[in-house]
């Protein structure tokens, strides 16, 4: 059906994922760099300087290094921003916006999520570099201790909303939102503190925040993966990672959270929500810690977020 | 003043390099980005970890011959256009270390210098005038 088309072109280019995310996840961007600013004491940098970066990178010239693979090189960031805008799309906004049952499940969201952490590693070896491929290695390590804590959430969560629905579980996102409309949010049940807490653990590690930038750092590794990218591509990633700060800062209050008031006002307090998230989970983490090293990172995601997951799982399995 | 001129000067990215300097130069850098007094980043300053990033180089030490080609080679990888800016006395006469057998500077003998900044070591404003002063040259030559 050509209408029903249309309506989800329009839902992954225009609103909510493609330009509203975009701008959205840039104003966030914007917020955490004044937030940590205003936490040292310093005056920090304009709201809308990462759109001014942006601009700025779209009007220089992207220089691709000899003994690149150029293709791959060049298209990584175009997939990362293109996942990251269906993935946007797939995000409900408590009582402004249901997501299509055609865009997919959250298993299919899932999988978006990880999309970003691969074409970084694609783009890191495509370089050539030695840093890229040291960047590569650090990404590989710190997903596969961050994606356990993101898994046993979701996989908590969707069971106690599937047991509300007479499901054993519910892999869609539209119901998780409606099971916790009717029955009241996610974050006031005891039983569900534990998934919640790895699912914030696991925030800082996925948007290569501090002290979980380990794949991305400048001082060790030249930004690793980045190292060779610059103008246009450069913004592309940059925008991928603007992109991703909405979806699983979405994905978490949708999980969790999602009480926003019908219409107009639903989608204030949704920017309200992921706004407080940005600047609690992410700012303050990144103002007050120092980057981990890639063991340390590993390890603290093996035990502590794991160790959360499982037991919020258990938890929640036990109570249903 | 364009469009992108204006865009440009609001957003400059700058990157270190350290010609063999004594770290005095450095930790002024670090002061001047980290300090709440002195704080580069409202102007849109960035300190980025990759060459291929930067639009401003601000380079300390006086250039010993170890790290010549390195240096120059480094300054190469910096896409034009940028501005390079001489942060404290070494690079710009030597200072101390003028006459010594190992110094191949002044550093303009290699780079062409866009803005020098004195001082043994020089003040963060300093540091920051000479910032304002490569924002100033740098959108010239977009």
């Amino acid at each position: 059906m050509p209408d029903n088309i249309l309506t989800l072109l329009f839902a992954v280019l225009v609103f909510p994922g493609g330009l509203f995310a975009l701008a959205f996840g840039l104003i966030l961007r914007g917020l955490d760099r004044r937030a940590v600013a205003r936490m040292q004491r310093r005056v920090g940098p304009p709201l809308i300087q990462p759109f001014i970066d942006i601009l700025k990178l779209m009007g220089k010239r992207t220089m691709v290094p000899e003994g690149s693979n150029t293709f791959v090189f060049l298209w990584a960031p175009v997939v990362a921003v293109a996942a990251m805008a269906v993935a946007a799309a797939m995000i409900p906004i408590a009582g402004f916006y249901r997501p299509s049952a055609d865009l997919g499940d959250m298993l299919v969201l899932l999988y978006l999520v990880t999309v970003p952490a691969v074409v970084l590693m694609l783009a890191g070896s495509a370089s050539g570099s030695p840093f890229g491929a040291i960047g590569f290695s650090r990404e590989m390590a710190i997903m596969l201790a961050y994606e356990g804590p993101l898994l046993l959430a979701v996989v908590a969560v969707a069971m106690v909303a599937g047991h509300h629905l007479g499901q054993p579980i519910a892999l869609s996102l539209a119901d998780i939102v409606a099971v916790q409309r009717q029955q009241g949010a996610f974050i006031l049940d005891p039983m569900l503190w534990p998934a919640l807490l790895a699912y914030l653990s696991f925030i800082p590690a996925n948007l290569g925040f501090s002290p979980f930038d380990i794949p991305e750092a400048e001082s060790e590794v030249l930004e690793g993966p980045l190292l060779e990218y610059s103008g246009p591509a450069l913004g592309l990633l940059k925008l991928a990672s603007a992109l991703k700060s909405v979806v699983v800062i979405g994905l978490g209050i949708a999980l969790f959270c999602p009480i926003g008031p019908s219409g107009g006002a639903g989608l204030l307090v949704w920017a309200l929500q992921c706004a407080v998230v940005t600047v609690c989970g992410v700012s303050l983490a990144k103002a007050a810690l120092g980057r981990m090293r890639i063991d340390q990172a590993v390890l603290f995601y093996l035990k502590w977020p794991e160790l959360l997951g499982i037991a919020g799982l258990v938890l929640a399995v036990a109570n249903l | 003043m364009g469009f992108m001129q204006k865009v440009f000067r609001r957003s400059p990215w700058l990157y270190r390099i350290n010609a063999g300097s004594c770290n005095g130069c450095d930790v002024e850098l670090a002061t001047t980005a980290c300090i709440p007094r002195y704080d580069v980043e409202r102007l849109g300053c960035q300190y980025c970890g990759s060459p291929k990033h930067a639009d401003i180089v601000l380079i300390t030490g006086p250039l010993t011959a170890r790290v010549k080609d390195k240096v120059l080679r480094l300054w190469e990888e910096i896409p034009d256009p940028k501005v390079t800016v001489a942060v404290g006395i070494c690079p710009i006469s030597g200072g101390v270390f003028r006459d010594g057998l190992p110094i191949e500077g002044p550093l303009d003998r290699w780079l062409p210098i866009d803005v020098n900044v004195q001082g043994c070591p020089p003040r963060p404003q300093a540091i920051i005038e000479g910032i304002a002063k490569a924002i100033e040259v740098w959108s010239d030559r977009q």
